[in-house]
């Protein structure tokens, strides 16, 4: 018994002592979007600040593909030691797996900390037949199946929170997915679909410029770079907000202590003026939210987006 | 003039140059090793600049993205194995030329292809650039599609002798390319459970296996101990005489031409512009039979064609904020870091940066002259003279090094194997790669374009044709096929008039 304790006694020193080293070598982030992306480009700027906040180089690994998860899938095989992290957006995690079998779960990780959140937007040509939220949601409700939005892919967060808006108004349009923002943007200049639906920040400077006319944003606060947008909760509509946001997150059994340091380096650089300089350039807001906390934010919308799937007869 | 000199001044400066001089080198040397690549290396470097001047960064990615797109004709034409997917192309008639002892000559037009190439791209970019970037919005899914069959219709040029086998060749390509999880519907297709499968095969580990391990197969089965001796390797002897320049001039134009629209156009990439321009090269030549045999017009096409691609496929991300491949996207990125917002405004926002860019693509393109003639080819080409038993291992490292960071994993290294040992058989029948190359690339291009086409014109399929921009493009598709058959029917009557 007091060999026992002891050793017990020596294994607890052990890990504290580990801890209060930690990070003693690089950490590896992975990245489960291609290189040069909004996930990839906020995880390298933060990944530059959080090395001089550890003290220690950081590497990051693209892993694209299946929407996110084949990296999410990836990283279910790295070591819960602390050195490796994932940097992901909200929809490999509360999405993708409403569509597909995946190895994971909301749950299948130690939430460490949510980075940063932006709006999705919904866009139409300067001619559009409405200058408010109000009156685009009731054009489209006059109009069904007459206007096409194009989407980040079906499935996809994008489509989800429009449709999540649509369906609480009983409205009818065509979804064409396109593969990623830079494409629906490109197709909506060119007139080839009537709204775009995506990330605000590509559509940013033609909104600026009066090419395009930004009439709803899927949060419920309205967001200030798009002064014509309508945030939902101005349309009753608060409770269908769906956001995307960033995230880091560790592998199921990582100690505690760890996931502590982690969160305070997190908390520092997340809010440093360099850190939110950055995040308005790209049109996110930082937000943190931490731990369990976060883990329950990660369980409240994926239940939420299983609702809207499985009504849009998505759902696997 | 003030905002001349302010970017002459920056670009000038040592740090700039010895950015843009040091990445041409590397570019050239991650091009000539195959598994390499330039995105990678970019992805890689681009985030160790984020302290720097924006210059810094931005000489470094021109100088890869420059110096890869030749670097990838060595081996190509050394030993038949491409070095970037890009330089497949240049492996058709600058490898034949190498066995036919003329190395230097091969490499000396592929330095001075790649440089015109690059040079005309960089000159679009810095002028009309903004101008085509508007017109690029004019092309929708229709347009993409007819573009994809246009690609598809250029297998015909490619196939060879034996029509069938570049047909079937050309359906595995197809084949292949419908594997992973489908966008539009989003339900995954023979992805037999296996997640790494959704995101589908991934095209430069298909390609770096299937192009790249034949040859290396090739050269273990010759089991050669000794290499060539330095005497074997007549390089930096060649001259290129002012008719055979001239000569050139009609095939760098219709290259440059080629890149440049291709690449302007997002999702289109360098690959598909050197199969077009060298297409376009045996369409357009008195002596197309002779393409495939060691015709330095091949080399001349393929090679001005992909770097023609670069600094165009620049436009649509400087002029618009969409980007249209991976690396202007890494660029994009490397200026939002920097506090610039991609999107029309950019040159208004900062014209000196911007300008020093576009500035940064066109002294690296002329840069290829001096790095890759004078001091790369040189170097590179003495890895030929080792001999087979040294060479092979070496390669098939840096290939599987090279596949393994791309996603960093494992699986990877099993599809590129089982690609260069399905193409090492495929050479074996006689089967043409090309055309399986081109069926991958344009495959999921055409299915996905057409189904998005016809979501938007509610299953309407007429307005495939009815748009102007697509109607055009379908007219060229048609006349495209019917070309060699003309020629044919035109020879037969000749023949048949002197008789």
């Amino acid at each position: 018994m007091k060999t026992l304790m002891l050793g017990a006694a020596a294994l607890l020193l052990g890990t504290t002592a580990a801890q209060a080293d930690y990070p003693e070598r690089p950490i590896e982030i992975t990245v489960p979007a291609p290189a040069g992306g909004g996930t990839d480009t906020s995880a390298r700027m933060l990944s530059t600040l959080l090395e001089a906040e550890l003290g220690t180089s950081i590497a990051i690994l693209n892993a694209a593909g299946g929407g996110g998860s084949v990296g999410v899938t990836q990283f279910m095989q790295a070591r819960n030691d602390g050195y490796s992290l994932l940097a992901t957006w909200n929809s490999p995690i509360t999405t993708v797996p409403q569509m597909q079998p995946t190895a994971y779960a909301p749950d299948s990780f130690v939430p460490v900390a949510s980075t940063s959140q932006t709006a999705y937007t919904l866009c139409v040509a300067p001619d559009f037949p409405a200058e408010t939220g109000e009156e685009f949601l009731a054009e489209l409700a006059a109009n069904p199946g007459r206007y096409t939005y194009g989407n980040d892919g079906i499935g996809g967060t994008m489509q989800l929170a429009a449709e999540r808006i649509f369906q609480a108004r009983g409205i009818e349009t065509v979804a064409v997915p396109f593969g990623g923002a830079g494409e629906t943007l490109q197709n909506f200049l060119g007139g080839h679909v009537d709204i775009y639906g995506g990330s605000i920040s590509p559509v940013l400077p033609y909104a600026e410029a009066g090419e395009a006319k930004c009439l709803l944003v899927t949060s419920a606060e309205a967001v200030p770079a798009l002064p014509q947008a309508a945030g939902l909760g101005d349309l009753g509509l608060g409770d269908e907000e769906t956001l995307l946001w960033r995230m880091v997150l560790a592998p199921a059994g990582t100690d505690q202590a760890i996931v502590d340091r982690l969160i305070a380096a997190l908390e520092t650089t997340v809010t440093s003026p360099e850190y939110v300089e950055f995040l308005a350039g790209v049109g996110e807001v930082p937000n943190v939210v931490t731990g369990a906390a976060l883990g329950e934010r990660l369980q409240g919308e994926f239940d939420a987006l299983a609702e809207v799937a499985q009504s849009l007869g998505l759902a696997q | 003039m003030e905002l001349l000199t302010q970017i002459a001044g920056s670009v000038l400066s040592l740090g700039s140059v010895a950015a843009m001089l040091g990445a041409s080198l590397l570019g050239v040397l991650i091009g000539a090793l195959p598994g390499l690549n330039p995105v990678m290396a970019i992805a890689l470097l681009l985030p160790l600049t984020y302290s720097m001047e924006p210059l810094i960064a931005l000489g470094m990615v021109a100088g890869i993205y420059n110096g890869s797109m030749y670097g990838g004709a060595i081996p190509a034409i050394l030993m038949r194995i491409p070095g970037t997917p890009a330089a497949i192309a240049t492996t058709f008639d600058g490898f034949p030329m190498t066995q036919r002892g003329e190395a230097a000559r091969a490499l000396k037009i592929a330095c001075w292809s790649s440089a015109i190439g690059g040079t005309a791209s960089a000159l679009a970019l810095m002028t009309i650039g903004p101008l085509l970037a508007r017109a690029t919005l004019h092309f929708g899914p229709a347009e993409y599609f007819w573009i994809a069959m246009f690609g598809m219709a250029s297998i015909g040029v490619l196939v060879g002798d034996d029509a069938l086998k570049g047909l079937m060749a050309a359906v595995l390509g197809l084949l292949l390319g419908t594997v992973g999880l489908d966008n539009l519907s989003g339900i995954p297709r023979f992805t037999f459970g296996e997640p790494w499968l959704l995101s589908g095969l991934d095209l430069i580990v298909i390609l770096v296996g299937l192009y790249a391990l034949p040859p290396v197969i090739a050269l273990a089965e010759q089991a050669d101990l000794k290499g060539l001796s330095a005497a074997a390797l007549k390089l930096g002897r060649a001259r290129l005489g002012w008719a055979e320049i001239r000569g050139m001039v009609p095939t760098w134009m219709r290259s440059s031409f080629i890149g440049i629209g291709v690449g302007i156009l997002p999702g289109a990439g360098g690959n598909i512009a050197a199969f077009l321009s060298y297409s376009a090269a045996k369409s357009a030549s008195k002596d197309p039979d002779s393409f495939g045999k060691g015709n330095p017009q091949g080399v001349a096409a393929a090679e001005c064609g992909n770097n023609a691609d670069n600094a165009a496929s620049m436009i649509p991300a400087l002029a618009l904020g969409i980007p249209g491949n991976v690396v202007a996207a890494l660029v994009l990125g490397a200026l939002l870091i920097h506090g610039l917002q991609p999107g029309p405004q950019l040159f208004h926002q900062n014209p000196a940066l911007v300008g020093g860019f576009m500035a940064q693509m066109l002294i690296t393109s002329l840069l290829i002259l001096l790095v890759g003639g004078a001091a790369a080819t040189r170097v590179f080409a003495q890895v030929q003279r080792l001999p087979g038993v040294l060479l092979v291992p070496m390669i098939l490292v840096l290939m599987a090094v090279g596949v393994y960071v791309i996603n960093g994993r494992v699986v990877d290294l099993w599809v590129m194997f089982a690609a260069g040992l399905a193409g090492y058989l495929l050479e074996k029948l006689s089967f043409p790669l090309a055309p399986v190359v081109l069926g991958l690339i344009l495959g999921p291009m055409a299915e996905q374009s057409v189904r998005r086409a016809l979501l938007i014109s509610r299953g309407d399929a007429t307005e495939l044709l009815t748009r102007p921009i697509s109607a055009v493009i379908a007219v060229a598709t048609l006349g495209l096929i019917l070309w060699p058959l003309l020629r044919a029917f035109q020879r037969r009557r000749r023949a048949a008039a002197r008789d």
